[in-house]
């Protein structure tokens, strides 16, 4: 009997095995082909004409990779712009999620409008904002001057960062809204009841109770706003372009300029691989965080 | 919670102006896009004083040069591959990876990762790749490309709504004779109906507003619209057409608003899903 049911295993694994295969095929295609390219050019010296014969340099691609001060300067506009775009949108997402969540309880198609947002390409928001900001067509300058007799240059290089900042919180807070209120509005009523027996009401009940069971959500929800945040590329590029005086270079643009305005792949993909690095940094970080706390 | 009078009024106006500030660009662009080109330079507000389809008109007159039917084509064919791709590949996977434990240790993480990395860089590489087998600047390169893009997403929501089925109607079914291949068709698929749409419905939405690689890997034949969109601006040159502009971005973004509007729910659902499961 044993060993039927062994049998059994065995022929279901190699069921399985056959069912994943598909996808893990397709993936070592366009994922694990790409990654090996990627390593190779990053240690050649490879141009658009010798892409066929890279010649192997070692590592002075990432050298020169480390030592561009534009790469650090990216660097720090993507990090910069991360973490002020996520807590933005995390904070300003926690207060609508609670403060309308009367409203949305009652009245779910609310949220459709909320998450309409989400639904507009980034590329195409970056364009219509070209047509808002635009100094004499633009809505918003023509108000500024109506009641306030100026506007400011939204794209210059001194105000570029914080326009920006603006459109890109005001695209992606609804998917903070969206987490935050789903996860809110699963916190028992009971629970806050018993508080209330106890003497815990308005925001107390918010500090002690909702907060706390919303750590979670917050987390989760700040980690995806900010890896978004931080490769963010379509609305830069549509908007402000890719050069723009490099005080708009974000780490995606930067990639994208050395590769297809300069021609120079091996920095290119030696920066590529320094992205991919940090990102399997933080990732490992994040899934060592969340392993520890799962088990309290 | 009960809430006095005011503070509800208090909430609508909050609400309302989160929903104005947020939906923004969409707001002015549909006014400039019903505004004549003489009324946007005269008069830039709010208010459409006369109201007019003509930018939209002017579109398809200057099909010549600027083919937005086209683009949006390129985009409705190439995020149905996307999306179709995604779920053919990612079903049968997920249902092995939740039935019969496979690829949960490597596999699993592997594919939920790959949405926390940046995508450019397997930009260069795939374009490379792409110029050596000739699938630059055609629709099914770039849907294979957006399936990528699809699968760890579509791989989540499907697993997990997989792991929440019933083992017991599967286990009846398989004493019954039939093969996994039949149970996974006739049994775990039509029940997973729901989640099999909103993953579509999602998937389709994130490829049609895909935009870094239809920039690097389209020129003419397969350019999506949302890199068409920006082409507008290019082929104008200095004089921009305004009112013509937003009418293009208008028609651009209309699939995914209406799509999002009628199935917020279950859209709102997958998004939420996706993010606390991955």
């Amino acid at each position: 009997m044993a060993s039927a049911a062994d049998l059994q295993l065995r022929e279901r694994r190699r069921e399985g095995a056959w069912l994943i295969a598909p996808m893990t095929l397709f993936l070592l295609i366009l994922l694990g082909f790409p990654l090996v390219l990627d390593i190779i050019y990053s240690i050649s010296k490879v141009g658009f004409e010798t892409l066929r014969d890279p010649e192997i340099v070692g590592i002075g691609n990432y050298g020169g990779a480390i030592s561009d001060p534009e790469f650090w300067a990216a660097a720090w506009f993507s990090f910069r712009f991360g973490i002020i775009v996520a807590t933005a949108q995390v904070l300003i997402g926690l207060f609508l999620a609670i403060f309308l969540a009367p409203l949305l309880d009652t009245r779910p198609w609310l949220m459709a409008i909320l998450m309409l947002p989400m639904m507009v390409a980034p590329a195409l928001v970056g364009l219509m904002y070209r047509l808002i900001l635009h100094e004499f067509v633009g809505i918003l300058p023509y108000y500024l001057y109506l009641w306030l007799g100026d506007s400011p240059s939204f794209l210059g290089a001194q105000t570029a960062f914080n326009t920006l900042v603006t459109i890109e919180i005001l695209q992606w807070t609804p998917f903070a809204l969206l987490i935050l209120y789903t996860a809110y509005a699963a916190i028992p009523n009971e629970i806050r009841e018993a508080a209330a027996i106890d003497g815990v009401r308005g925001f107390a009940t918010i500090r002690y109770i909702d907060l706390p069971m919303l750590m979670p959500a917050i987390g989760v929800t700040y980690f995806i706003r900010f890896i978004d945040s931080f490769r963010v590329f379509d609305n830069v590029y549509t908007l402000v372009g890719p050069g723009a005086g490099g005080s708009t270079t974000t780490m995606s643009i930067y990639i994208y300029r050395a590769f297809f305005r300069v021609g120079d792949i091996g920095l290119a993909v030696a920066a590529s691989m320094l992205l991919l690095v940090a990102s399997f940094a933080v990732l490992y970080l994040i899934n060592r965080l969340t392993a520890r706390r799962k088990p309290t | 919670m009960t809430s006095s009078r005011s503070t509800m009024a208090l909430r609508w106006l909050v609400f309302a102006l989160a929903a104005f500030l947020m939906n923004f660009p969409v707001i002015s662009t549909l006014i400039t896009s019903l505004k004549s080109e003489a009324e946007i330079t005269r008069y830039p507000g709010f208010w459409i004083e006369e109201p007019t389809l003509e930018n939209y008109r002017e579109i398809f007159r200057m099909s010549d040069r600027f083919d937005i039917t086209h683009y949006l084509a390129n985009s409705l064919i190439m995020s149905l591959i996307g999306a179709g791709l995604a779920l053919l590949l990612a079903f049968p996977a997920a249902y092995a990876m939740v039935r019969f434990e496979i690829g949960q240790k490597w596999l699993m993480p592997t594919v939920v990762n790959l949405r926390a990395i940046p995508l450019i860089i397997f930009a260069i590489p795939i374009y490379l790749m792409y110029q050596q087998v000739d699938l630059l600047d055609t629709r099914l390169g770039m849907g294979l490309i957006l399936c990528l893009v699809n699968l760890p997403l579509v791989l989540v929501l499907l697993a997990t709504s997989i792991a929440e089925l019933p083992e017991e109607i599967e286990e009846a079914a398989r004493v019954d004779g039939a093969s996994t291949i039949q149970i996974i068709t006739r049994i775990v698929a039509p029940i997973s109906v729901n989640v099999i749409a909103a993953s579509a419905v999602l998937s389709f939405i994130y490829s049609w507003n895909e935009f870094l690689f239809g920039l690097i890997l389209t020129t003419s034949n397969a350019v999506p619209i949302s890199v068409g969109a920006s082409f507008f601006f290019a082929a104008s040159g200095g004089g921009v057409r305004w009112g013509v502009a937003a009418a293009v971005m208008m028609l651009a973004t209309l699939t995914p608003l209406v799509l999002g509007l009628l199935m917020y729910r279950q859209i709102g659902r997958s998004m939420t899903a996706g993010a606390v499961k991955g």
